[in-house]
């Protein structure tokens, strides 16, 4: 009987590993193998052709020194503090109307969730276009108010106008996370406050920002993930300028490598952006996250 | 007392959804704008949002005329749906059998294999970009269909959403199947896949429009217009033809109109997506 359990099993075994074969040798070639790459890459200079080089640790010696990555890292940090507030005001405020509204709701909430379907290429030249020197935004704002913003020629602008075009993209995704966020708060605690008098300035303050914790620490991490990762938008719509005001970690990991032809350098770019992403994650965990319970 | 306190309330009522729908369609307004300029005759683009007629200038431009420039755009939106169908078909299908074994052979690694997809999802893919070109480079692959297909057609993001959604599925029909005689592949596509059809539909969507949308991949891996993906091609278009407006806007149209239709079509299980991403 024993033997018995002892050959289905290893028929187990050989049958779960035929199964997996093809993902695991997948995995070996397309992760396992840039992996190691990656690795080398970060100690070596190369230029695609002849042998990489060992140069050590002078590709991260070079990266500090380097001005453009200061600036990337500048514009980044920039993007987040333009984004990340406005975005998280403009969602949560979406969530409670969404929440307040009784009729119309799908209507609401596809013309705020059809926006983050649109293609990064497309609506990257759609808002090239709309906020062009004579697009319709500048036509409208010029003939009512007598405006005109140069929203993707000025260096103090084009950031701004791409954190604008990102919360346009973004707004109705992160409305829906902290929608079923404020669904998860319990009728009975707002009950419970009004009969002690809280007005709604107070119940939103003491109660619902509160136990909308783990939504808002969610967006937030969504937010820092996106903004390291934006590369579509400067590269179609400004190429990085005016003055590398839109340079971002995608652009210059893209340039210095295929481009310039620097793939050490720009690998050890990655890295070190990688590395800040996770540290910027970390440090918003430890300060923001709170241990939420209902009961 | 009461009657003012009704009006209050039908009065504030109006004003929300009246101020709801304000913003509602700021929101659709570049769309709007996007749809209608493709069809207007070019010299209206930025001067009237209604246009005073309509007119296919703009699309048979981009399909003839920028054909005639070197810039394909019939074969890109063909590489466009073909890349992107045959990406979706293989991770639908491989994620499944992965999912399969993990969870319901229990072969040794099995759990450490499970855990190890979780690790890769946490990794962002822009660490990977040069290594993965490089990859790509020595198996010959460069400037193909091949480039952008083979390194997606597997994926750890769908062996984790399937390997979760078959955990539920209880032990019993499998093995009722087994008594049959079936073998694992047709456990796999006659009854795990059917009794998981939400999340083949959310991994097959988010798949589909990754690859559609994918912009900085393709642009690395493919030099010759004939097998750019419509993204690629039309932002190279827009780098040196970019005066013309309408066929730019026109291609825009085109390129988003799947993404668009995807969304209305299965947006039940964009919705099921985004709360089980919660999780």
């Amino acid at each position: 009987m024993e033997k018995r359990i002892g050959t289905i099993k290893r028929k187990e075994n050989i049958k779960g590993f035929w199964l997996t074969s093809p993902y695991l040798l997948f995995t070996v070639i397309f992760f396992g193998y840039p992996f190691v790459w990656l690795v080398i890459l970060a100690f070596s200079k190369w230029n695609f052709i002849s042998s990489p080089q060992n140069i050590g640790i002078g590709n991260f010696t070079k990266l500090f020194s380097d001005p453009m990555f200061w600036t990337v890292f500048e514009n980044t940090i920039r993007f987040m503090l333009e984004f990340i507030p406005m975005v998280l005001v403009s969602s949560i405020a979406l969530a409670i109307a969404f929440s307040k509204a009784r009729y119309m709701r799908s209507f609401f909430a596809m013309s705020f969730l059809i926006a983050n379907v649109s293609s990064g290429v497309a609506y990257s030249i759609l808002f090239e276009q709309i906020f062009a020197s004579n697009g319709p935004v500048n036509n409208f704002l010029y003939d009512s108010f007598g405006i005109f913003i140069p929203w993707f020629s000025d260096p103090n602008w084009a950031m701004f106008s791409i954190a604008i075009m990102v919360t346009w993209k973004f707004m109705g995704y992160y409305a829906l996370i902290f929608l079923s966020g404020l669904q998860s708060i319990p009728n009975e605690l707002y009950e419970a406050a009004k009969l002690d008098g809280a007005n709604r300035w107070t119940l939103f303050w003491k109660i619902t920002l509160p136990l909308l914790n783990p939504s808002f620490v969610m967006v937030v991490v969504l937010a820092i993930t996106l903004a390291f990762g934006i590369f579509t938008e400067p590269f179609i719509i400004t190429g990085g300028g005016p003055l590398n005001s839109t340079q971002t970690f995608m652009m210059i990991i893209y340039t210095d490598a295929f481009e310039k032809y620097q793939a050490g350098y720009s690998a050890t770019i990655a890295i070190v952006a990688a590395g800040l992403s996770f540290l910027m994650i970390f440090i918003v965990r430890k300060l923001m996250e709170k241990n939420v319970s209902f009961s | 007392m009461t009657a003012k306190r009704h009006y209050f309330k039908i009065i504030s009522t109006s004003i929300f959804y009246a101020f709801m729908t304000g913003i509602s369609l700021i929101w659709l307004y570049p769309y709007i704008w996007l749809f209608f300029s493709s069809f207007k005759p070019w010299d209206e683009i930025f001067t009237t949002f209604i246009p005073s007629r309509l007119t296919l200038k703009s699309y048979e431009y981009i399909f003839s005329t920028a054909n005639q420039l070197g810039f394909p755009f019939l074969l890109g939106l063909f590489n466009s749906i073909f890349m992107s169908v045959t990406v979706t078909f293989l991770v639908v299908l491989t994620s499944a059998i992965v999912g399969y074994s993990i969870t319901k052979i229990r072969f040794k690694g099995a759990n450490s294999l499970f855990n190890f997809t979780i690790y890769q999802m946490l990794l962002p893919g822009f660490m990977f970009t040069v290594p993965l070109y490089i990859v790509v480079r020595s198996l010959g692959l460069l400037d193909s269909y091949a480039a952008i297909i083979v390194p997606n057609m597997m994926g750890a993001w769908g062996v984790f959403m399937f390997s979760q959604s078959f955990k539920s599925i209880p032990d019993d029909y499998i093995e009722a199947a087994k008594m049959d005689g079936a073998n694992s592949f047709w456990i796999v596509f006659n009854v795990m896949l059917p009794l998981s059809g939400s999340t083949a539909s959310i991994v097959g969507i988010f798949t589909f429009i990754g690859i559609w949308d994918n912009f900085m991949w393709p642009l690395i891996v493919i030099q010759s217009h004939r097998f750019m993906p419509l993204s690629v091609l039309l932002a190279v278009f827009n780098q040196s033809y970019g005066v013309f407006t309408g066929p730019i806007l026109a291609g825009s149209v085109i390129q988003t109109i799947p993404m668009v239709l995807i969304f209305i079509i299965f947006r039940k299980y964009f919705l099921q997506g985004i709360s089980m991403s919660l999780k």
